[in-house]
């Protein structure tokens, strides 16, 4: 169990994401098609983080992240990173795709193109190519004095979601094998998260709903990695996440989390998957982080209940609604909070929303405005809570 | 070889030169055929020029799912027809397309009277939405003009919305 340190009660902080600027988006675009070079898009995301910074700091956060404003998405970014790794759209992989139909339904209810769509799909034996996200930290580390969160895609979604059959396997036969490289890479970058001065590393792991919600595995898709994982059993799959995370998180010498939604890619809340945690509930135990960063604003999520006799758990609680405008009233997040510490106890309670507010660079759940007032109702229901 | 979107400029520029010295060098392009065979069960295949595809129907159907059936080659060839549309149009705006993708959606007005099981209505197409999905250097005005020309210009949209002649036989062989 990790002490909190120099935070109040009930500590503040974000998911990871935030929406990016237009001009940002321009850049980003312009970059990928290679426009403009790397370094022009660094400095028009280095103006991004700034303002990202001070939204957070302004409405009192108290531990910041940099939102994420270089990745393209959560984890897609990583094919910039590392060698063998390759950005494919989904029209690259359809010939891959084994369930059409579901492709092209996944397609329909995220309203977009397949190429539009893009996926980071092993190509060849993965190697380093430079940090995933020491670099990003550091500078935002030179330029805050708050704690600093750092999300990095989890080891599960890497090994699941960017093993493609019949393109993969020419580099690694199985996706157990990739899963050894996968987990290298991530404990390599979390001792520079750590050296730069990374106050809280959060693993992404949103499979895992897909894992559980979703009727078969056989359905394989998760936003956009609609091709990869066989089939396979739930607890399979599960005990195997467990495994990976914990041989990621082993030694990290950092406060670490595991986050899992159930989907942030649309505001139609009818299409993403639902479902409560008590199934995913002993995967989550057996994960050795120290916290779980939960979604609980959303109904889909279920009740608090599930974790009767917790405790001793510490709890990153989904408080507001990245997906809807109408801003929470810290009333109704305290009395979310409220029941929560039914369950856990106060200094073990985190609040957070329940995801990004821009986990698709292009396609944000949410306006920076809204986004800022969502911040805004978590730090005034902290203060009345405390 | 001055190019954009794929498509070589001279070689536009000379055909449209060579339609407007004689619109009867145009007169090939007014003709289509297509030649189809039935292969066993609900598939069949069609011969196109020099080329071949197959059309089946799904298993649901009673069909062996080899290939997309009639109606759906419908909406692909609308699709495809938008397709070439657009990028026609926008080449001819000179703008830059970096991808494009169209979803073409129909709905039947009542598949029963295909099946011989109503007389209500009738087996075709009651309605299709086509909405395409537009990555390219140009502003939402000059989009949504290139969509609007390729949309009116459409030979396949057209054939949908207005009343075509249709003439059948057939002959015993």
């Amino acid at each position: 169990m990790r002490e909190t340190v120099g935070l109040p009660l009930f500590p503040v902080t974000v998911v990871g994401s935030w929406p990016r600027p237009h001009t940002l988006l321009q850049a980003l675009k312009r970059w990928q098609a290679g426009e403009i070079p790397e370094a022009e898009f660094e400095a028009a995301a280095d103006v991004a983080v700034l303002e990202v910074l001070r939204v957070q700091e302004d409405a009192g956060v108290d531990v910041v992240s940099d939102g994420e404003q270089r990745r393209d998405n959560f984890y897609s970014f990583l094919a910039g990173k590392i060698e063998g790794l390759r950005l494919m759209t989904l029209a690259d992989v359809l010939e891959y795709a084994e369930d059409k139909v579901y492709f092209d339904r996944t397609l329909r209810s995220l309203d977009a193109p397949s190429f539009a769509i893009k996926s980071p799909t092993v190509v060849d034996r993965l190697r380093l190519r430079s940090p995933l996200a020491a670099d990003a930290a550091a500078f935002l580390r030179r330029h805050t004095s708050r704690p600093i969160k750092v999300a990095l895609p989890g080891p599960y979604l890497l090994a699941r979601a960017t093993w493609v059959a019949g393109v993969s396997d020419a580099a690694y036969p199985t996706r157990e094998a990739l899963a050894a490289d996968v987990v290298a890479i991530l404990r390599e970058e979390i001792s520079r998260l750590v050296a730069a001065g990374v106050d809280f590393i959060q693993l992404d792991e949103p499979v895992l709903t897909d894992v559980v919600f979703r009727p078969s595995v056989a359905v394989r898709s998760f936003m956009c990695a609609p091709l990869a994982a066989p089939e396979t059993d739930p607890a399979g799959e599960l005990a195997w996440a467990v495994e990976l995370v914990n041989a990621v998180v082993k030694g990290a010498g950092v406060r670490t989390g595991l986050h899992m939604c159930r989907g942030n890619w649309t505001r139609n809340e009818a299409v993403l998957l639902s479902g409560g945690y008590a199934p995913l509930q002993r995967a989550l135990e057996a994960m050795a982080v120290d916290q779980w960063v939960l979604e609980f604003a959303t109904p889909r999520a279920g009740d608090l209940e599930v974790f009767q006799g917790r405790a001793g758990h510490e709890i990153g609680l989904g408080v507001v609604n990245p997906r809807i405008d109408d801003v929470e009233e810290p009333a109704t997040i305290v009395a979310r909070v409220r029941e929560a510490l039914r369950y856990f106890d106060p200094t073990r309670v985190w609040l957070n929303p329940d995801c990004g507010f821009g986990t698709f660079a292009e396609r944000p759940v949410a306006v920076a405005e809204v986004a800022a007032a969502k911040l805004r109702a978590m730090t005034a229901a902290a203060a009345a809570l405390r | 070889m001055l190019e954009l979107n794929g498509l070589d400029l001279g070689a536009m520029q000379s055909l449209v030169q060579t339609i407007q010295a004689d619109a009867n060098a145009a007169e090939p392009y007014n003709e289509w055929t297509a030649r189809v065979r039935w292969m066993g069960g609900f598939k069949a295949q069609a011969l196109v020029r020099d080329h071949t595809f197959l059309i089946d129907e799904p298993a649901d159907l009673v069909g062996k799912n080899e290939a997309p059936n009639a109606a759906e080659y419908l909406l692909g060839a609308y699709g495809a027809c938008l397709t070439t549309g657009f990028v026609l149009n926008a080449t001819k705006r000179g703008v830059k397309l970096r991808n494009f993708e169209v979803t073409v959606d129909g709905r039947i007005d009542n598949i029963l009277t295909f099946l011989g099981l109503s007389d209500r209505g009738h087996p075709g197409y009651r309605e299709v939405v086509a909405h395409a999905y537009v990555d390219a250097d140009t502003d939402d005005e000059t989009l949504q003009a290139i969509w609007r020309d390729t949309v009116a210009s459409s030979p396949v949209g057209n054939s949908l919305t207005r009343t075509v002649a249709v003439h059948t036989v057939a002959t015993r062989a």
